[in-house]
């Protein structure tokens, strides 16, 4: 789809629902507050519902969807790290002791990141499946389209809006 | 003869009454020996002094035939007096003593937030150089709209979630309005999770030095919120970006930040744990770079790599940016930037062991300068050639390195930061593409996120203890001190903050950007990517007269 109208409306409602919500927030105290925090919500919502709405307009990207429990696993594994570091602050009391679990946290986080999500994107990546049954089968005759086709090249319009 | 009687009566008593009066009178009186008392003096010496001095200042008459040496203009006479009649006191003096104080910080600490601020065009020039031309708007239009994205939603809460209980800043006049931070209580502490004043700077938050304040950690978020674009470019779509910018200019960032700087737990773990003098990041290696760094990390695999970059069999083909001498400008005037970023982390020139500066900004150069020959040495010695793109981003590793430890190291230490960090740069760019096969069109990922790492680690180890910014750091007496001279439980505190960067800033921004990525997608269509994101995404070329080529890479791939 490329940009377009309907994002470039949607982004501005995001940013009036944020607005609204930041307001909202920073006077929660009052009815007014209270009110902007519902508006923004709304508004946000809106936005939530027409970005989805548009999303299948895109078209073929070549990513493929991969093992999203084995991804999200990946995220947990380095949270869990950060938890074995903070859980040796208050288990134990000499500063070696602390150093040790702080490491052992940090290696549990980096084989969540390094290990555990490169692995599950990469499980089914776009570059390892053969042509025919991925978007790089259409490469080729895409690839040489700005050379041919008016479509991708910068028309007169375009260029008026840089002066 | 009655009324006779009554007159001397009264008489008498107002004798009385006249005679008691006066003794009193004279019993309070102070002894004078019979001489009569002498007149209190008008003013005080010191008075005096000013008044002479200020008798002396060169008139509007000798102002008026010019001063070419510099020696009349500003003087006693330049001094705001409260009561003209008066003249100048004490008082005055004072007070203006004390203005210039907070006004040499306030310029020192603007002029260094403008210098970061022209760090933006630095990045601009090195990411687009870095992709090839038929991406060359795209990545340009991300770079300048990042800016006002992360601006809007730093105004909005950003600033007030990082800032909101950062009060007690003595260089910059107290920022008193920011004093409300969200604690929680856990183990018998009190932990610092975000700030609550500071909202759309509205309100008492009205305030000359929260405007400082707030100007000079804008430009800061700006840097972090500017790393992602690198590393995703040539196939982010456009409104993603957006969202995702504001975002992280919300929350993500804000929230570290108010752990390390705003007074949250990162900050407090000398208080509470006796570690060190609690997480100790000067300038920004964890803060600004980390958190850009693995933000990109985390966006960069959500987006996947672009159609080309890796074989079936895995292995990667080199995609070369079109514009080289963009990419070194560019790395310029990033260097030139970072004397604002590290320099300017004093947020003062006067006062509070400021005057460190000096050893701050040589410390900056000299971590660029080695990081720029680790990196060219590897490349040469292990590649074959002093390649110009990696120089570039040896660079900016031993900038972004000696980011966090600028304030406490010597130089020696610096330029041994500097060179770890240039040929970590190159280690690290092999890693992300070849085991991980994560594709970082600008290496932003090692740059930003493996060096802020190591530049955090650095602290714990290389803090030399001589630093003194007011006698205290995050509200421990002393100064802070690596492993190398004698403090161990420093590096613990910088552990933590590592361990924090890697745990909760990349799985929050995982969590986000999976969360867009079911809601708006981040990758563009491949049709787009293949002709470039130009006119797609931008409805004009970067350069419209150059004619477009098929690339090798992608026919072969195809």
């Amino acid at each position: 789809m490329a940009a377009s109208k309907s994002q470039g409306s949607y982004f501005g409602l995001f940013l009036v629902g944020a607005t609204l919500l930041c307001g909202g927030v920073a006077y929660l105290a009052s009815g007014t507050g209270r009110l902007l925090l519902l508006l923004g919500a709304v508004i946000s919502f809106a936005a939530y519902v027409g970005f989805r709405r548009i999303k299948p307009l895109e078209g073929k990207t070549p990513v493929e969807s991969g093992p999203e429990t084995m991804k999200w696993m990946g995220a947990g594994v380095a949270l869990l790290g950060w938890l074995i570091t903070l859980g040796g602050l208050h288990v134990v009391e000499g500063n070696g002791a602390r150093i040790v679990l702080a490491l052992v946290g940090i290696g549990a986080s980096l084989l969540g990141m390094l290990y555990v999500l490169p692995a599950a994107f990469n499980k089914k990546a776009f570059w390892k499946i053969g042509p025919g049954t991925s978007a790089r089968s259409s490469l080729a005759p895409v690839a040489g389209k700005s050379m041919v086709e008016p479509a991708y090249t910068a028309t007169p319009h375009a260029m008026e809006s840089a002066r | 003869m009655r009324s006779l009687l009554r007159n001397h009566f009264l008489a008498l008593c107002i004798f009385a009454l006249a005679s008691t009066v006066a003794g009193i009178a004279y019993a309070q009186a102070p002894a004078t020996n019979g001489q009569p008392p002498a007149a209190p003096p008008a003013v005080s010496p010191a008075t005096a002094e000013l008044r002479e001095a200020a008798a002396k200042a060169p008139t509007s008459a000798d102002l008026q035939k010019g001063d070419p040496g510099g020696t009349l203009t500003g003087s006693i006479a330049d001094v705001t007096v409260t009561d003209a009649k008066a003249g100048v006191t004490l008082p005055d003096v004072g007070s203006q003593v004390g203005q210039n104080k907070v006004a040499i910080n306030f310029v020192w600490t603007l002029i260094c937030g403008f210098l970061v601020m022209f760090m933006q065009a630095g990045f601009a020039m090195v990411e687009s150089g870095l992709c090839r031309v038929k991406n060359a708007n795209h990545t340009y239009m991300m770079n300048f709209l990042v800016y006002g994205c992360g601006l809007l939603a730093y105004w909005l809460i950003g600033f007030a979630i990082q800032m909101g209980g950062a009060a007690g800043n003595a260089n910059l006049g107290g920022l008193n309005p920011l004093n409300a931070e969200q604690t929680i209580s856990l183990f018998g502490k009190s932990w610092g999770i975000f700030g609550k004043t500071g909202f759309f700077l509205a309100g008492s938050s009205y305030d000359v030095g929260v405007m400082v304040i707030f100007l000079f950690q804008m430009v800061f978020m700006d840097t972090a919120l500017t790393i992602v674009t690198g590393a995703c470019a040539e196939r982010w779509k456009f409104v993603t970006f957006s969202v995702t910018s504001v975002i992280m200019g919300a929350i993500t960032y804000p929230l570290f930040a108010n752990w390390a700087w705003g007074g949250g737990w990162l900050s407090q773990l000398g208080t509470n744990l006796g570690l060190g003098k609690g997480y100790a990041d000067f300038a920004g290696s964890g803060v600004v770079h980390s958190v850009g760094g693995l933000t990109a990390l985390a966006v960069c695999m959500i987006v996947g790599p672009r159609i080309g970059k890796f074989n079936r069999d895995g292995s990667a083909n080199p995609i070369i940016g079109h514009d080289i001498s963009a990419v070194l400008i560019g790395c310029f005037i990033l260097a030139f930037g970072w004397f604002g970023f590290n320099p300017g982390s004093t947020l003062g020139a006067s006062a509070n062991g400021n005057l460190r500066i000096g050893t701050i900004a040589v410390d900056t150069m000299l971590a660029g300068c080695t990081g720029t020959f680790g990196a060219i040495l590897y490349m040469w010695i292990f590649k074959g050639k002093p390649d110009a793109s990696m120089a570039g981003n040896g660079l900016l590793a031993g900038l972004v390195a000696i980011t966090a430890p600028s304030g406490f190291v010597s130089a020696p230490s610096a330029a041994i930061i500097g060179l770890v960090a240039g040929v970590l740069v190159c280690v690290s760019v092999s890693f992300v593409e070849s085991v991980l096969k994560v594709d970082d069109p600008v290496g932003a990922i090692s740059v930003h996120g493996t060096n802020g790492l190591w530049g955090v680690l650095s602290v714990g180890l290389f803090a030399d203890g001589t630093s003194n910014y007011g006698g205290s750091w995050n509200g421990v007496t002393g100064s802070v001190t690596g492993l190398f001279y004698g403090d161990a439980s420093q590096l613990t505190a910088q552990l933590v903050g590592i361990s924090t960067l890697l745990g909760v800033v990349f799985t929050l921004s995982f969590a986000i950007n999976m969360a867009l990525e079911y809601v708006i997608g981040h990758r563009v269509s491949a049709e787009s990517e293949l002709n470039g994101l130009d006119i797609p995404e931008m409805g004009q070329l970067g350069y419209p007269e150059f004619v477009f080529r098929a690339e090798p890479a992608m026919a072969r791939a195809a």
